[in-house]
């Protein structure tokens, strides 16, 4: 191949490399040591392969012409078997090491840029779609470092050695290679799409599948009561039986191709084996009474057909493995190039800063406090690719202070509060804490001040006890006093005491039979235990009824007596309690009279 | 499939499900197999036959037809074969595909209803795709290439016994080493790490969704680092697992390629003459009656067998994969549970005696109360909030435990889980099921054969009617996941629009008027005293409603 054509072949190969395929490749290339040993395993194993074949060619045309063979040349073949069967183990054991050291490394990164991502990681999917990403998108990668990668090489390389080694001994062998290799090559393509879009189309017809069953599984209750589980099971029982005939309408064409090509290789080799026959009887058409090939060579051919048309045949297979690390890659690139709007950038500059910092704070002091307000924005706003996502608000918090923040979906609130938390740091204007500026205080002591409680409390598997004491290890640990004290302010204590377990009742997912109201009132506990003296709340009532609602935010009332409250809230939950009701809209903040 | 869907799932189970559509695979695969394995034998055999009848001078009377044809002929079959399998082989999975999923089908509605949520919808997807999935994948990655093995095993001792019937013995101890020891120790090496393998990734997975929906109360309290160690802990533990499985099928696939070096060697060894003068010039001379042409063609055959080996060291992880995924799907097996004979045809009155109703997990409920259901009854359940109005509602509709007395039509009856008195009544929980198709077929469920007038009639007993009307595909408009494009409002009356079409005699509801204005209330109240009159209504709501005004309060 000349060096023109390369750079062609580079240059067209740049052209159409998908941003998946950059994310591959540079995967890889963390760990090109271990595939350059992997590349030597290759060329070990393609010389042992022409090794063994030479060998046994002359053992076995001795045997037949002479009953008798060399034993060191078949101890040489034996050898050479030997050595291929320890390049492959080896082969495959830095491919794997290397595949897992990828793929751990890869899953470690995604995991703490979720958690640089905070809240904001929601924006991308909700938490047990963010775990399949995690972990099973990052193992579907493993067929391709593993597997595919590796063999791309032994694609290239083993044809070429075999095509070498065979050209001294016959170029009718040589040429059958030569001319069906790029035939074997196209076909490949073309099978390889078609099994790709076959499976695409059969995943999406899965996934419909399952979501079909896990819509009437939830709705199975339903079905019950209206006695209609046997029609829901013919519905699946339909679907399913639809599945599998479109199914298998897609795999019989794909694995036509695939068969297409594999009577292809066998038939080349049968045509290889028929020459060599004929030849070896010098009964040729065009070459009658006279042999091309010896008998060793004709078995040295026979020998290597098979083993050059194999790699391209294994590639065919794990083919699919390139498809499937392809779309997982698009997942995971999902999640890395959501913008980190985090707090680490600043938390690294904090301590070197704050010294600085703190000087120019002090004019920032004298300039804008007037009033000692805890929390004070000062035409804050911030945009997101270029649409505002919070219009420039200047407002004030004093410490104690409670206040009602509302307005409509989408206008900040939540962003605000994420801001408060430490999550957002790329906003305009100012955000003061104390008269210091939020970026520069040191963000771990800030943070122990806020009690965070979301629409939907933050629970992790296990029991109520464990919950309320989350995050409060150690020193902090609150005692049983004081825990008892925090249910009775938050009127946990006696449905807690009905339950037959207790505090070490077991909170999972759906919340075994507690109301929703119950596990706010558990989140006012948890805020109460902490010892934080600034809440913040998003939407603590939204999804209780009515009633419910306006219970839990009698309970909050009571027992958010001295501290600093900010609750977003809509404006179907009123907050009459608070001390200020802030309404955020496009326009900005204004502050509203009861 | 009957069988199936009663009795516990097992490997064998899936293997009998359908033997029939079995066996066309198992049979294509195997004359693929002996194809490939004699596609190179022949070859072998023909060419050194060729090479040796020139070598005689016979070249011009060997016949080279036949061979050349029998060489073609098993090319074309070796591909055929492997088609016919493939397709014959999938099609038999996607069957089996079918069959499991309507097992857990079964399982989940042989659950009874207080236990019904148990499962978390992440942990039922899982069980329902990668589960399935392991399961699926075990005839084609473990038993197939195992009985193909097996067949060409078969065919080449065959061949070997007919060249020397010394050979039997070596190729037997082989084939023993290749098919059973090898994949058994290479299992018993790994098996341990595949099934904690498998058990940890399901635990790394909840345990990530568990810490991370509690990342920000952690990272607050600045004790992420910690969740965060022992979630990377758990991770370095699967990856110590999957070190070991990987080292296990390298290893099986090293074992395998020495068991066939052996074999060789065993071969010629056996084949060889022995203290033959050219033996210590470094010669091998075959034995009398050994034709050379015929042990290149067991020497290829052996070769070609080696590559039908090599899969088999990996089947063992298939194996305990299966087995985990067989594990966990038996989980959700339930036993049948008796079903009482007992008949209710119709409900004309309804005495509950100290009846509580409670969650089976938390044991909370309403406290114990008294009443009578008659036909005509309008009773209006109030009580403070989490006084169990809710819960003896669900324990009146048979949907959640209770304790003491139920006579139904004066005739004492369990009503927990009871088919034949759920038949006959209609209960609106506080939040209901929309499921995700379209606004008819949901309403359909609820009369089978309704008209459409009869849908546009019930829709604006629940003032639906305009809605649904101004939506550009009226009722045919497809809903979203758990009717994510409905307000609560909506959900509930088209939830209760469905259970109006059923019109059977008790009618229970739980919040319906939650969100709605005046005027929607009193519409609703309208139809359900005259259109939609049920025998008996009970109704627990902490709004006020005309059908308050006229109903018997009972308060808790």
């Amino acid at each position: 191949m000349s060096r023109h054509e390369k750079v062609e072949k580079t240059r067209r190969k740049g052209r159409v490399k998908t941003p998946e395929v950059i994310f591959l490749d540079g995967l890889a290339k963390q760990q090109s040591p271990q595939y350059r040993l992997v590349q030597g395993f290759g060329v070990l194993f393609a010389i042992s392969l022409v090794a063994q074949a030479w060998a046994l060619a002359h053992v076995f045309s001795d045997m037949v012409l002479q009953q008798t063979f060399s034993l060191p040349v078949l101890l040489i073949g034996l050898f050479a078997l030997l050595v291929r069967a320890l390049a492959s183990f080896g082969r495959e054991r830095v491919s794997a090491q290397a595949s897992r050291n990828i793929r751990y490394g890869l899953r470690n990164k995604l995991v703490s840029h979720l958690t640089q991502l905070g809240p904001s990681r929601l924006r991308i999917e909700e938490d047990a779609a963010l775990s399949t990403r995690v972990y099973e998108q990052v193992d579907a990668l493993d067929d391709f470092f593993s597997r595919y990668k590796p063999q791309v090489f032994m694609v290239t390389l083993i044809p070429l050695v075999i095509l070498l080694s065979v050209a001294p001994v016959s170029w009718v062998a040589f040429f059958v290679f030569m001319m069906t290799a790029p035939l074997v090559i196209v076909f490949m393509i073309f099978v390889g799409h078609k099994a790709a879009q076959a499976n695409r189309r059969q995943f999406n017809v899965l996934a419909m599948l399952s979501n079909q069953f896990m819509d009437l599984s939830q709705g199975l209750a339903e079905l019950k009561r209206l006695g209609r589980t046997k029609q829901a099971k013919m519905r699946l029982s339909d679907t399913a039986s639809a599945y599998q005939k479109t199914t298998m309408g897609v795999l019989r064409l794909a694995f036509l191709s695939t068969a297409t090509l594999e009577l292809f290789a066998s038939l080349s080799i049968a045509m290889i084996a028929l020459y060599l026959g004929l030849g070896l009887l010098e009964a040729l058409p065009w070459q009658k009474g006279e042999a091309p090939v010896t008998l060793t060579q004709a078995m040295y051919l026979l020998l290597l057909a098979p083993e050059f048309y194999l790699p391209l045949r294994q590639l065919g297979n794990d083919y699919h493995a390139k498809q499937k690390a392809e779309a997982a890659a698009t997942d995971l690139l999902q999640i890395l190039n959501t913008q980190v709007e985090d707090a680490s950038t600043f938390q690294t500059n904090a301590s070197s800063q704050t010294n600085t910092s703190s000087q120019t704070n002090t004019s920032d002091l004298t300039a804008f406090s007037h009033q000692a307000a805890l929390l004070r924005f000062d035409q804050l706003s911030w945009q997101e690719s270029g649409r505002s996502r919070l219009a420039p608000i200047t407002a004030a918090l004093a410490e104690g202070e409670r206040v009602w923040l509302s307005g409509q979906s989408g206008v900040g609130k939540s962003s605000l509060l994420h801001l408060l938390l430490g999550f957002e740091g790329h906003y305009q204007g100012r955000c003061l804490i104390n008269g210091q500026v939020f970026s520069s205080t040191n963000l771990a002591s800030w943070r122990k001040r806020l009690a965070w409680l979301p629409q939907t409390p933050e629970w992790v598997n296990g029991s109520i006890r464990r919950n309320l004491l989350l995050g409060l290890e150690g020193t902090e640990a609150p005692n049983e006093d004081e825990l008892q004290d925090a249910l009775a302010k938050s009127q946990c204590d006696d449905f807690v005491r009905a339950l037959p377990n207790g505090l070490e009742t077991k909170v999972t997912e759906m919340g075994v039979g507690l109301s929703g109201g119950q596990m706010q009132r558990l989140s006012i506990a948890r805020a109460l235990l902490s010892k934080a003296d600034i809440w913040l709340l998003d939407e603590p009532c939204s999804g209780l009824d009515e009633e419910t609602a306006q219970a839990v935010l009698a309970t909050l009332n009571q027992a958010s007596q001295g501290k600093t409250l900010l609750v977003v809230s809509h404006d179907t939950h009123p907050i009459k309690w608070a001390d200020k009701h802030w309404q955020l809209s496009q326009g900005g903040l204004h502050e509203q009279d009861f | 499939m009957s069988k199936i869907s009663k009795a516990k799932l097992s490997l064998k189970s899936l293997l009998l499900a359908n033997p029939w559509g079995f066996v066309i695979p198992v049979i294509l695969g195997i004359a693929a197999s002996l194809a490939g394995v004699a596609l190179l034998g022949i070859s072998g055999w023909f060419i050194s036959a060729a090479g040796l009848a020139t070598a005689m001078g016979l070249g011009l009377v060997f016949n080279y037809l036949t061979p050349g044809a029998i060489v073609r002929f098993m090319a074309i079959l070796r591909t055929a074969g492997r088609y016919g399998e493939q397709v014959s082989s999938h099609h038999h999975l996607l069957g089996l595909l079918r069959i499991l999923r309507l097992w857990v089908w079964d399982q989940r509605v042989a659950q009874d209803p207080a236990n019904l949520h148990k499962q978390s919808r992440g942990d039922l997807l899982q069980r329902l795709v990668s589960d399935l999935d392991q399961i699926i994948r075990w005839p084609l990655v473990v038993f197939l290439p195992w009985v193909y093995a097996l067949f060409g095993y078969g065919a080449v001792i065959i061949l070997a016994y007919c060249i020397s019937p010394t050979l039997l013995m070596p190729m037997l101890i082989a084939g023993l080493f290749h098919l059973v020891v090898v994949p058994y120790v290479c299992g018993c090496f790994a098996s341990r790490a595949v099934h904690v393998g498998q058990i940890l990734g399901v635990h790394r997975r909840g345990r990530f969704v568990s810490v991370f929906s509690a990342l920000i109360t952690l990272t607050i309290r600045g004790h992420w680092q910690d969740y965060a160690q022992r979630l990377k802990q758990l991770d370095e533990r699967q990856y110590r697992m999957e070190v070991r499985i990987q080292q296990a099928i390298s290893l099986g696939r090293l074992l395998a390629y020495l068991v066939t070096i052996g074999l060789l060697i065993c071969c010629f060894y056996l084949l060889m003459v022995e203290g033959d003068a050219q033996a210590s010039a470094g010669y091998g001379v075959l034995a009398d009656g050994v034709q050379g042409t015929w042990v290149v063609a067991l020497v290829l055959s052996l070769l070609a067998i080696n590559e039908l080996v090599l899969p088999l060291s990996q089947s063992f992880v298939a194996q305990g994969q299966s087995q985990v995924g067989l594990r966990r799907l038996n989980q959700l097996h339930q036993q049948a549970a008796e079903q009482s004979v007992s008949t209710v045809d119709f409900i004309e009155s309804i005495e509950l005696i100290d009846w509580r109703g409670f969650h089976a997990s938390s044991g909370m409920g309403n406290t114990q109360v008294s009443f009578t259901l008659e036909a005509g009854d309008i009773v209006w359940l109030r009580g403070a909030s989490g006084s169990g109005k809710s819960t003896l509602l669900a324990s009146l509709a048979g949907d959640c435990l209770a304790s003491g007395v139920a006579h139904v039509n004066a005739q004492p009856q369990s009503l927990y889980a009871n088919e034949a008195y759920q038949a006959q009544l209609n209960y609106l929980p506080q939040t209901p099921y929309v499921f995700q198709q379209s606004i008819a077929a949901n309403l359909l469920l609820g009369k089978e054969n309704a008209t459409d007038d009869e849908l546009w009639a019930v829709l604006d007993a629940v003032a639906l009617g305009d809605w649904v009307s101004g939506l550009a595909d009226g009722l045919h408009t497809l809903l979203g996941a758990q009717g994510r494009d409905l307000s609560g409002g909506q959900r509930k009356r088209l939830a209760l629009a469905r259970l109006l079409l059923r019109r059977s005699s008790v009618l229970l509801l739980d919040e319906p008027f939650d969100g709605l204005d005046k005027a929607t209330i009193a519409h609703i109240c309208d139809a359900l005293q005259n259109a939609y009159k049920p025998k008996i209504l009970v109704l627990v709501s902490h709004v006020e409603s005309p059908l308050g005004e006229m109903a018997r309060v009972i308060e808790l």
